[in-house]
């Protein structure tokens, strides 16, 4: 049946369509340029993607180096489940940090059920959407994107991108010795519905929670809006 | 898709008489514009943006043949089975095949108005599945046996306590109190989170896909298309075949726009892009995965004097933003797409024939095509139907002379001003005591609702006129 309707469909398309060659239909692909994206809401990029990880009803902390960031992990989680567990991905970055120094306990796998919070090392940080990227694999399975109550993301300050232009630019760059993976995941806040009478509710399916740690030497302006805003939750 | 477009009128009388509803409604039509603006106001190159992703959706869909076919070869690359329908009825039965293959019993599902358009649940069902629709207002809706009345916000018909009284009925509470919507979502959460982990096959919707590497976008907030995309066994991802872009950043800008008019938000929580299954070394994601690309009348269009309809994004502005969809409601329109994008893409999908009310269901007000980030002139379309309409003798016959002869006076000017003016000048002597009216011949759907003001003693055309005079004496 699919055969049949494919070649149908495709006639019909041929019928309708230019004819151009593959060369010239790039070309005027190319013509069109690329699209504007919304100016930052701050000239630094640390400071803009924190603001727009807040708009994203993220919370936000910052780490100068690993060890702080094991820190603000382990208050992350007391503060919220009196308990220093979390899973985290296979994600060689993750298994390199020092975990003992704060007290950390993290199973490195896919998330199951019960288990409430899970870790991801973001590929990358997008200051235009205040999203964090993530891809299905080893290093993150889907599952810790979507089905933990908390979801805590580390963001090296290395790895901001300005828009998604730019990230698509270094997904592509990096798939090519890679393979394309399975999914990959722009997230942009803890998961929300507003489907009963417009009334804005997290935890919808997904995390209700969504924490951001900015790692690395971030300047103190924007250090001081994190802080500024973590103050009324603490 | 089931279809009951030829009873809008019965339809919107009865709906403008539940004040709830009316109430939520106009809740929408005030709050979402403002929600929209804001968001647009802040990005100051949205109008740019709105003319490159047009070109590139009108560049797509010149060359959807190239488009396709280079999408198709990247999708199996990739490990998926890409299946073709020219129809609701071969769409189905392609998704009942794949899941019979796997024997399996149960789904999970995205929000998806193309299997709405197909009528999918009711197809599955009836041969035996156990269809679960996961995105919270979905599930509201199919809990209630009915259909979605915004493209966006499926359940925006139902108050919170509708849906507590659903609940109630439907699950078996015990001692669990649903006092406040977050109860509503967690219940609605904590059953569907079963669903999704015993569900062997998983079906999403796409709102692109990207020609140059076989992926998929899917833009969600609840991320309930992400648990359907990554726990079952089996995905299937079902679209039109006009959703093609030729790259992933294609698809980015377009989500640029989606989300500030859908919801105003410079992204969705969850923009996911799929590729296809389960890599070396993965240890979780389907392990099968298939695309059913339908056609229903696309190529069609693609072809016709309506195609920019095709550029659709589905975003529901024209809705939020329409005079009629926001009194009357979805239902009204007795289609599975309402409002001004359901009154152009429902006669084109079905015919004319059944849903000629439709496009009449339009002030021509033109905030539509204002507030439509595709840039979609529907009001024009919508035009252009009405005059089908009248061509085709659709329209009852008092109407179509009443238009005939308006437009016959309008092209005799001087005839017409004179007519006017007599008329006028009656209206204002008769109403001049009261000034105004309470009842009007040929004019009683105006003054059911309320008194028609008794006009002025002179037309504009007599005081422009007198004006002009005026001035050019000094
Ligand atoms: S027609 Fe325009 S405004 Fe209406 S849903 Fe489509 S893209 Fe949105």
């Amino acid at each position: 049946m699919s055969g049949s309707a494919r070649s149908e469909i495709f006639s019909r398309l041929r019928e309708t369509g230019r004819g151009e060659t593959a060369e010239n239909i790039q070309r005027e692909r190319l013509s069109l340029g690329s699209a504007p994206a919304p100016a930052p809401p701050a000239p630094e990029m640390c400071q803009a993607f924190i603001l727009n990880v807040l708009k994203n009803q993220g919370s936000v902390d910052c780490a100068s180096n690993r060890s702080e960031a094991v820190r603000a992990i382990a208050h992350y989680l007391y503060a919220h489940f009196h308990s220093y567990r979390l899973v985290a991905g296979n994600d060689p970055r993750l298994a390199a940090m020092p975990w003992r120094d704060a007290g950390v306990l993290p199973r490195f796998g896919s998330l199951q059920a019960g288990e409430p919070v899970a870790l991801s090392f973001a590929r990358l940080g997008v200051v235009e959407t205040g999203a964090i990227l993530t891809w299905t694999g080893k290093a993150n399975p889907a599952a810790n994107n979507f089905l933990p109550e908390h979801h805590i993301v580390l963001v090296d300050k290395n790895d901001l991108v300005p828009t998604m232009e730019k990230a698509w630019e270094k997904i592509h760059h990096a798939v090519e010795k890679t393979g394309r993976p399975r999914g990959i995941h722009f997230i942009a806040g803890p998961s929300s519905t507003a489907d009963i009478e417009g009334d804005l509710v997290y935890g919808a399916h997904g995390p209700q929670r969504w924490h951001v740690i900015l790692l690395g030497d971030v300047p103190g302006d924007a250090q001081n809006v994190a802080r500024d805003a973590s103050k009324p939750q603490s | 898709m089931e279809q009951h477009s030829d009873t809008f009128l019965a339809n919107a009388s009865k709906a403008l008489k539940n004040s709830g509803q009316a109430e939520r409604r106009d809740k929408i039509g005030l709050l979402a514009p403002q929600i929209r603006a804001a968001a647009i106001h802040s990005f100051d190159g949205f109008d740019e943006l709105r003319q490159h992703v047009k070109e590139v959706r009108q560049h797509s869909l010149n060359n959807l043949d190239y488009y396709l076919s280079q999408f198709e070869k990247e999708a199996v690359q990739n490990g998926n089975q890409v299946h073709f329908a020219r129809d609701s009825e071969e769409f189905n039965s392609l998704i009942l095949d794949i899941c019979q293959q796997h024997d399996a019993r149960r789904i999970a599902k995205g929000k998806s108005m193309v299997t709405e358009e197909t009528g999918l649940n009711s197809f599955l069902q009836g041969a035996g599945l156990n269809v679960r629709e996961t995105d919270l207002g979905e599930y509201i809706v199919q809990q209630a046996g009915e259909t979605p009345s915004h493209i966006v916000r499926p359940a925006l018909h139902k108050s919170a306590n509708d849906i507590r009284e659903l609940f109630q009925q439907k699950h078996d509470l015990g001692a669990r109190k649903l006092d406040k919507t977050s109860d509503l979502v967690v219940e609605a959460r904590n059953v569907l989170r079963k669903d999704f982990l015993q569900a062997e096959v998983g079906v999403i919707g796409a709102n692109a896909l990207i020609a140059e590497n076989g992926y998929s976008m899917l833009v969600t907030n609840e991320g309930n298309g992400d648990l359907c995309a990554n726990l079952p066994k089996v995905l299937i991802v079902c679209t039109t075949i006009d959703r093609v872009l030729p790259r992933a950043e294609d698809a980015s800008a377009m989500s640029r726009l989606l989300a500030r008019s859908a919801t105003g938000q410079p992204q969705s929580c969850y923009t996911s892009f799929y590729s296809g299954p389960r890599r070396e070394g993965d240890i979780d994601g389907p392990l099968e995965t298939h695309f059913v690309l339908l056609d229903n009348e696309r190529s069609n269009i693609l072809s016709s004097d309506y195609r920019e309809i095709l550029e659709c994004i589905r975003c529901a502005a024209c809705l939020d933003h329409c005079p009629i969809y926001t009194s009357v409601g979805g239902h009204a329109y007795g289609s599975i797409y309402p409002g001004p994008i359901g009154s152009v893409l429902t006669p084109l999908l079905t015919s004319l024939e059944q849903s000629h009310l439709l496009p009449n269901a339009c002030t021509s007000c033109g905030r539509c095509a204002e507030v439509c980030p595709a840039d979609i002139p529907l009001p024009d379309l919508l035009r252009d139907l009405r005059h089908e309409e009248g061509i085709k003798k659709l329209s009852p016959q008092r109407w179509r002379y009443g238009l005939k002869l308006h437009a016959w006076l309008a092209r005799h000017p001087p005839l017409y001003q004179t007519l006017t003016a007599i008329g006028i000048r009656i209206l204002h002597r008769l109403g001049r005591k009261r000034g105004r009216f309470s009842r009007l011949p040929f004019a009683d759907g105006w003054t059911s609702q309320r008194d028609f003001p008794a006009p002025q003693e002179n037309t504009f055309m007599q005081l422009y006129k007198a004006k002009m005079k005026q001035n050019n004496e000094r």
